[in-house]
């Protein structure tokens, strides 16, 4: 076997998609960091993970929820309840028990073992309590009854909790094999335990990684692919571009600079929607600009979202920012924003102006001081902020500088308020419209500007605490209204990514949560 | 021994006999010409020196006065003209300002064609599907493109790609412009970087799983450049009081050099960027190298402990990290983010760069001290302001030069380099190092934006180079008479 893929390795016969041995090769950014699902957060080890792992529930490919290890399961107020299915293995044959769950998820929440994602237990009984070390891991709100029932207490109404389970923090880590890895659990491919849809058989610590179909999932009839192998750990845009060109990966990105080739070549080019929203966010400390309702007006009619995709972005499939909402995120019935359209209004360079006069009278300012832009150091956000630049300029008058900062540093500034504008974004915890509403709430560490507004808070305590959907969403409608009248942010745009793939592969479905790509549902074309 | 020594000739007969007075030097004269005179008669006749020289002063007048000609504000945008080559099509179409696209009618029904309301330019239906209708709804324009279709049984939405070269079936559609999201919505606008000139189009029906269906409808569009009457006037593409029709022919803002990606005017960036990279270019090296030359004929002249002391000094200067004292001034300076950052540039230069001068200066003079000709003059009562500015400086002349032509090159790839890191010029300003940055990106697509100032930044490097080659071959000294 090992002389084989040498050899395979060596010619020029592995290909992207190979419909013989049923095996597709791509190529991730690196090496996934960790692989203990218990503590791990990044895109890349959730990426690995989702293949390799289950919890109680799964995304399907229309990333709709799914029976994952649990076949049924109901969720209440203060309890959600899951029963499990009795053909659940590990890949050594043994069930996945509710034990299994129980224990992983004390782990989680147990300060000793300090998961940077703890605080996604927090709903559940006592999860706060026990991170914090007041109280024993054992008295987290979790009870297995028998080996096929679960039982979760909450603290409170947590709507989207059946998502959660879904996610990597949730999966199950069976507590013999753990204990049997004296410490080195994750640590490769034979210290895991896979009770997903592929598990690892080889692992080279930053250079191959290969997965296989993992014959004891219970699913396993759904699996249309053998291997998954990812011989390539690169970061670097164009080598994945120069490896797909060769017809050596099965997908890769492609960014706006490559468009026109990609056009030229006949790529299969597709678009998704990551599921973030970007904004310009105005700091709203005391001695800055930005607390100036009048100046903020001024710069969201001078600005438009609308150019800035189509002439400056230029990349297909990003949506021109109209809310702090994106337009995935579920209402009552429909979309919120079908039911909550987002307030329209056109650029006008007329009224801007009126609205900077009424800042400088405000401020009792003959002219506006240079405004600092914190942006970040991508190519892309270079381009922003110098069309901002010379748009604020030509406009309004306004001397803009630009403080282009890697992405640490942008975030160190923000946190420390060094900025009048910041070019920033926020990516959904959770599919509900809370993970994005709550984000200015007054003494919400994620208000990097500081922003405080009674109304706002109103809202959101009525969106928070209540159980009933039409309520919640009127809630998240009126929110949305208070940051356009306020221009708390100016929303930029909803991010797409671009990326081809090899013809002959169908089925990678891209998510906003849990594993994405995920190659679970692939199909090798037969010709 | 000394009998047999030979006697000194002064002792010898007719030692002190006079000289015959015939015997008469040959007059062998010629004008008498200057150290300057005599480098600069030999500078022209280097070819390749003087045209280095006219280059570097043509770039000088182009930094100088170009702006003075060129009157573009290097920092404007004209998102109408992004990246665009040289000589690109400048004509545009007037156009009434954008308003959304209005719903105005029911959903067209599957059975009947809507007739073209007053389309000008010809929609071409590459491949008709049956009754598929797919047509353009006005113009085809860079401010959009309106499509709509009829609709297509069993399609739950529709899927819009966009391409260059038309599309060969399934899968190479490609730009995927976005979906209707609806059975009903059978429209589509698209607003997306549109250029002039001819794009293909396909609408592809998705079924109800999310499955894009095998047919498709394409439609091939030229798209012509357009302009509002609003835009037009605000970039003084109009006499004042013209008003022409809608539909007219007015002409985009001239850029013979293109645009770059934000559709600023290239030429009037590379005057700026020049101004920037020549100033440190030439500036820096200038100050280093003469800080260099004094210091290192200064250790080198004095000699012995000074002379140790004074070179020891420069080692450690040459240990200190170039990188980590231009952060440093740059904070010393207080200089914050988005300024530019060239004075604390020039000052880290000027402190750090003068060693590898002071060596070769140094070295050079401890050779021409010891030699017999200094020694003559020393001799003769030459005083050392004398010798420095006679034998010293012109014999090191040469060395100098040499340093100073790699130093400008390198100074300007110095300026570069940080622009890169981002602690040289702040944006909107300029510098060639910062444009080719910029342009690498695009070197695909549009080559323009990474060839023009690559090219100056290579005809100003290989001119510096000429030039001080063949200085250092006229001011040498050593080759004074050997023409």
């Amino acid at each position: 076997m090992a002389a084989l893929s040498m050899a395979a390795g060596g010619s020029d016969v592995k290909n992207g998609v190979d419909p013989a041995s049923k095996t597709i090769t791509i190529s991730i950014e690196q090496e996934p960091p960790n692989l203990d699902g218990s503590l791990t957060a990044d895109t890349i080890s959730g990426f690995v993970l989702g293949h390799v792992m289950e919890g109680l529930l799964r995304l399907d490919q229309n990333n709709q929820l799914a029976p994952g290890v649990a076949e049924k399961w109901e969720i209440g107020e203060t309890e959600a309840t899951f029963w499990l299915r009795k053909d659940a293995r590990w890949n050594d044959g043994k069930p996945v028990t509710a034990h299994d769950f129980v224990f992983a998820w004390r782990r989680t929440v147990d300060p000793a073992s300090a998961s940077e994602y703890a605080n996604i237990m927090s709903p559940i009984r006592n999860a706060d309590e026990i991170n914090t070390g007041k109280m024993p891991v054992s008295s987290l709100g979790v009870e297995a009854i028998g080996d096929r029932i679960l039982k979760v207490h909450f603290v409170k109404p947590v709507p989207y909790f059946a998502q959660l389970t879904a996610f990597n923090v949730f999966f199950p880590i069976r507590e013999d094999f753990f204990k049997s890895t004296n410490g080195r659990y994750a640590s490769g491919a034979e210290t895991l335990a896979y009770n997903g849809p592929f598990k690892i058989t080889k692992w080279v610590h930053g250079a191959h990684l290969t997965m296989q179909k993992n014959e004891q999932y219970w699913g396993r009839d759904r699996i249309k692919i053998n291997t998954i192998d990812i011989p390539y750990f690169t970061t670097d845009p164009s080598a994945r571009i120069n490896l797909f060109r060769d017809g050596k990966i099965a997908l890769t990105p492609v960014a706006q600079e490559n468009l026109e080739e990609a056009q030229m070549l006949g790529w299969n080019i597709k678009s998704f929607r990551d599921g973030g929203v970007f904004y310009v966010e105005f700091n709203h400390r005391e001695g800055r600009i930005g607390g100036n309702k009048n100046f903020r007006k001024a710069i969201q009619y001078a600005l438009s979202s609308s150019v800035e995709v189509n002439k400056v972005i230029k990349v297909p499939g990003y949506l021109p920012g109209k809310s702090l909402f994106p337009v995935w995120l579920d209402g009552v019935d429909d979309k919120l924003r079908k039911e909550y359209p987002a307030p329209e209004y056109t650029p006008d360079t007329a009224k801007a102006r009126e609205y900077l006069e009424l800042a400088k009278k405000d401020l009792g300012l003959k002219t506006i001081p240079p405004i600092m832009l914190l942006s970040g150091d991508t190519p892309l956000s270079n381009r922003i902020a110098e069309y901002y630049q010379d748009t604020l300029k030509r406009q309004l008058g306004l001397d803009v500088r630009i403080d282009s900062q890697i992405f640490k540093q942008r975030l160190a500034k923000m946190l420390a308020g060094e900025f009048d504008i910041v070019m920033t974004g926020w990516g959904p915890d959770y599919a509900d419209p809370l993970t994005f509403g709550d984000l200015f709430m007054t003494g919400n560490v994620n208000n990097r500007g500081h922003y405080s507004n009674p109304a706002y808070d109103r809202q959101l305590k009525i969106a928070q605490n209540s159980n009933n959907p039409a309520e919640r969403m009127a809630a998240f409608g009126a929110i949305q209204k208070i940051v356009f009248d306020e221009a708390v942010i100016l929303p930029e745009y909803e991010r797409a990514l671009l990326y081809a793939v090899d013809p002959e592969m169908k089925g990678v479905v891209r998510r906003v949560f849990g594993a994405d790509p995920d190659y679970s549902y692939v199909t090798i074309a037969e010709d | 021994m000394t009998q047999t020594a030979p006697a000194d000739p002064a002792m010898m007969d007719g030692a002190f006999d006079p000289l015959h007075s015939e015997l008469r030097i040959q007059a062998l004269t010629r004008p008498s010409l200057s150290y300057w005179q005599d480098a600069w008669k030999r500078l022209k006749a280097n070819k390749r020196a003087i045209l280095s020289l006219y280059i570097i002063i043509a770039m000088l007048l182009f930094t100088a006065l170009g702006p003075q000609v060129w009157r573009v504000n290097p920092a404007e945008q004209d998102l109408l003209q992004i990246s665009s080559p040289p000589g690109a099509d400048r004509s545009a179409i007037l156009v009434a300002p954008y308003v959304p696209w209005a719903v105005e009618e029911a959903p067209t029904p599957v059975t009947q064609s809507d007739a073209p309301d007053g389309t000008q330019t010809p929609a071409v239906v590459t491949a008709p599907a049956a009754d598929a209708g797919l047509e353009l709804v006005g113009t085809a324009t860079t401010q959009m493109v309106r499509l709509k279709w009829n609709a297509m049984p069993g399609a739950a939405d529709y899927a819009v790609y966009r391409n260059i070269i038309p599309a060969k079936g399934p899968g190479t559609y490609g730009l995927p412009l976005g979906n209707t999201d609806s059975a009903e919505v059978t429209r589509f606008e698209d607003l997306l970087d549109l250029r002039a000139g001819t794009t293909y189009y396909s609408v592809v029906p998705v079924d109800q799983t999310g499955a894009e269906m095998p047919q498709s409808i394409n439609l091939k569009v030229d798209v012509v450049n357009s302009i509002t009457m609003e835009e037009a006037r605000a970039r003084r593409l109009l006499k004042d009081g013209e008003t022409p029709e809608l539909g007219s022919t007015v002409n985009f803002a001239l850029h013979p050099m293109g645009t770059d990606y934000l559709g600023r005017d290239m030429l009037a960036r590379l005057m700026q960027g020049a101004r920037v990279s020549l100033f440190i270019g030439i500036v820096a090296p200038l100050l280093f190298v003469m800080f260099g030359v004094v210091y290192g004929s200064m250790a080198g002249f004095i000699g012995g402990k000074v002379d140790q002391l004074m070179m020891r000094f420069a080692d450690f200067v040459v240990a200190l990290p170039f990188l980590l004292f231009m952060i440093l001034f740059k904070i010393a300076f207080g200089i914050g983010p988005g300024e530019s950052g060239i004075m604390p540039l020039i000052v880290a230069m000027v402190i750090l760069l003068w060693p590898s001068t002071a060596r070769l200066v140094r070295g050079q003079i401890l050779q021409v001290r010891e030699e017999a000709y200094v020694n003559a003059a020393r001799l003769l009562g030459a005083r050392t302001g004398y010798l420095v500015m006679r034998h010293m400086i012109p014999n090191t002349m040469g060395v100098i030069l040499v340093t100073l032509t790699f130093a400008i090159p390198s100074a300007i790839f110095t300026e570069a380099f940080l622009s890169f890191i981002g602690m040289g010029v702040a944006a909107p300003t300029a510098s060639w190092g910062s444009m080719s940055n910029d342009g690498i990106k695009t070197m695909l697509t549009h080559p323009h934006e990474l060839f023009f100032p690559a090219l100056m930044i290579s005809i100003t490097v290989l001119a510096f180079n000429l030039l001080g080659d063949g200085l250092r071959d006229a001011l040498d000294a050593k080759m004074r008479s050997r023409e």
